[in-house]
Parts: structure tokens; sequence; C-alpha cells
């Protein structure tokens, strides 16, 4: 009996520690000025995640039941169809970078890494746009992107989503999805290849240190 | 109570309680200072696809947990916290288990060899550590739970009366500095 009651009484009091321990964590949540937005969809675009296994590795993966490697190229750029966007790859990307009319302000890169992963280093000239807190800089970001003749987003690269979620954010700002292009290989792919970085605020000019 | 009183197994959970509570309140915190990646993490999972529960489980575990590792530090409802986390702790290790098996699948390498972030907010982890280490917190939380630890706590039950020895009165402090002197 005094068992039961002892049982009884941890149970009541962890159902008191669970209501209390939700309710300061939604207050937390709300009261942080990082906290998420509930009601907010920060993966749009994004169907199902089934295949997130096969997301989750940059390099070529191997399927498991058969011999085929699935190239990681191939599932960037399946996944981007699925979300209705155009893929591009680091030629073009490069042609575009060296065209005159990027400097018109024509062609537009767009990062789509959080701030401090911009001002480390982004692609010269690139608009910052998180797209989980797009609040501060979509505004900025949009009037260029609406006037200009192609837009390029990029994020990390490989498995990263957040160059996705940022060019279906424009698209659904008004930005034509004609215009609209993501970067697959992202920032590794065009640091891997020695391309040109920004590092600070847009268009400060500043080249980062030499990496050894 | 006098610290003198406490035998080696209440220093042993006290000891216990500050390692539970203070890891938990670390990664909570971790996690919860930098909710995006922890997002992320989550749907890794592919478990919630609804935007408000994936939110919600991404926003509310951080805190959660140290909510239930402050609770641990300072002593109040000991029980009724290790009971909350052994009952997180469980089926997260499963779901972690479950990650690293379609990983071990879909890149071809040994169990142990599985390195990811589970969301754990210890960042990339080889996998068979990470389910000996979660072994080793269940096995620690249901230790406290199992009635260790009522000693050197602050308030060790919300809902009855606390099973610790009574309060020292001023007689007993007199007597015991006495006996010192």
């Amino acid at each position: 009996m005094r068992n039961r009651t002892s049982t009884l009484a941890v149970l009541l009091e962890a159902a008191l520690v669970v209501a209390a321990a939700v309710a300061f964590a939604f207050a937390a949540n709300a009261l942080s000025p990082r906290g998420l937005k509930l009601a907010r969809n920060y993966f749009p675009g994004a169907s199902s995640h089934s295949n997130a296994p096969a997301r989750l590795s940059t390099p070529p993966l191997r399927a498991p039941s058969s011999t085929n490697v699935i190239s990681a190229d191939a599932q960037i750029t399946g996944r981007l169809r699925e979300k209705e966007l155009q893929p591009l790859s680091r030629a073009r990307i490069e042609e575009l970078f060296h065209d005159p009319r990027y400097e018109q302000g024509l062609l537009v890169f767009v990062d789509a890494r959080d701030e401090d992963e911009y001002a480390q280093g982004h692609i010269p000239g690139a608009y910052a746009l998180d797209p989980y807190h797009p609040e501060k800089q979509l505004a900025a970001v949009l009037a260029p992107c609406q006037n200009a003749d192609q837009v390029v987003v990029y994020c990390l690269g490989g498995d990263c989503e957040d160059a996705d979620s940022a060019a279906i954010l424009l698209r659904e700002a008004g930005v034509s999805n004609q215009k609209l292009f993501v970067y697959g290989g992202g920032f590794t792919d065009w640091t891997d290849h020695r391309l040109p970085v920004e590092t600070g605020a847009r268009n400060s000019g500043i080249a980062p240190v030499e990496r050894k | 109570m006098k610290i003198r009183d406490c035998k080696a197994i209440d220093f042993g959970a006290l000891a216990a309680r500050w390692f539970l509570g203070g890891l938990f309140v670390y990664t909570g915190l971790e996690k919860g200072l930098d909710p995006v990646s922890f997002l992320k993490l989550v749907r890794q999972y592919d478990m919630v696809h609804v935007p408000f529960l994936l939110n919600s489980v991404a926003a509310v575990l951080p805190w959660f947990e140290v909510f239930c590792g402050a609770l641990l530090l300072t002593g109040i409802a000991v029980r009724g916290a290790a009971l909350t986390l052994t009952c997180v702790l469980i089926p997260f290790t499963a779901l972690i288990w479950h990650r690293a098996l379609i990983l071990q699948a879909a890149r071809a390498i040994p169990f142990c060899a599985v390195k990811f972030d589970c969301g754990c907010g210890m960042g990339e982890v080889f996998i068979c550590r990470k389910l000996l280490e979660n072994a080793g917190l269940i096995l620690l939380a249901l230790w406290l739970l199992s009635g260790r630890g009522r000693r050197l706590a602050l308030r060790y039950s919300l809902t009855g009366k606390t099973e610790s020895p009574p309060a020292p009165s001023p007689t007993d402090w007199g007597r015991s500095t006495a006996e010192k002197a």
C-alpha cells in the first residue's frame, strides 16, 4: 500500500514537472530573441522528408540495395526540381560572376546563410538573406532581385536547404520563378575552387586572409 | 541536517544529480540558444511534418531539458525530474539508434563508424559512443528515481513530506558547536 502511494506520488510529481517544464519552455522560446515562430513554415516547398537519409552526406552515396552510386549533384538537382527551383552549375555561376551585368545590378547573388557566416566570407557583392530571420533583410534584397534579370541564391551547399528556402521566400515575395536559380554546390564549392571571397559587409571589398 | 550525518551514498547521489542536471542544462542551452540549428536537426529525423508541431518540438525541448536539469541541480522534485528525463531519454535513444541504422545503410559503413549530429547538443558523435553515454545517463536517472539523494536536496519531493531528516533546531546547532569545542 505504501509502495503504491509512493509510486503515485512520483507519477504525480513527474506530471507536475512536465507541466511546469512545458510552460517554462514555451515562455523561454517566446521571450528569446532567437526563439522560433511556431506557426511559421521554416521549410517551404518541402513536401515529405522521407528521403532525408540520402541527403545527409555530401559525398556520393551508395544505395543500400544496389551498386549504383547516386551523385551528390543528382540529389541536389532532384531536390530543387521537387521544389520547382532551377539548379545552376558552378561553371555557369562563374560566367555570371564575371558578366558585366553583375556590376550593373542585373545579376544578383543572394547568400542564404546566417549573419555570422556571411560576415566571415561571401561571394563578393552578394546580398544577405537568412531565410530563418528574413525580417530585417528581405526589404533590402527584394527590390534588387525584382529589378535583376537573374537571381542566384546559395548557402553552404550539399545538404544545406537554406538556399531553397530563401529562393522560395523571394518567389513568394514576388520575384519571378523564371529568374530564380540555386547554386547547389554553394559556398563550400565556391571556396574549394579558390574563387574570390569578400568578408564583412556587402561591397566592403575586404578579401579574407589566405588560408594555409 | 548535518553534513557529517550524510553517508558516502548521499554525496554520490548529489554528484549524480549535479552531473545529470548540469549536463542537461548545458546541452539544453546549447540548443535553446540556437533553435534554428536544432530545428534542422529535428527535421532530419523525419518524424514530424506539420510545421507547427516541428517548430514546437524544436522550441520546447531544449528549454524543457534546461528546466529538468535545473531541478536536479537544485534538488527539487528529484524523482519527478528523474522520471521525466528517463521518459525523454529512452525514446530519444531509440530514435538515434534508428537514425544511425538508416545512415549506416545509406553510407554502407560499419554501425560504429556512423558519425552524425544527433541534436544532443554535443555536435557530431560516433553512434556507439552516444548509445553508451545515453545508457549511462538512463541508469543514472533510474538510480536517482529509486530514491537516492533524499539528503542534500532542497526539496526532494513536491507532493508529500520531504522524507529528509528534519532541519536542525537551534539547540542542535548549539550542541554541535559544543561537541566540536
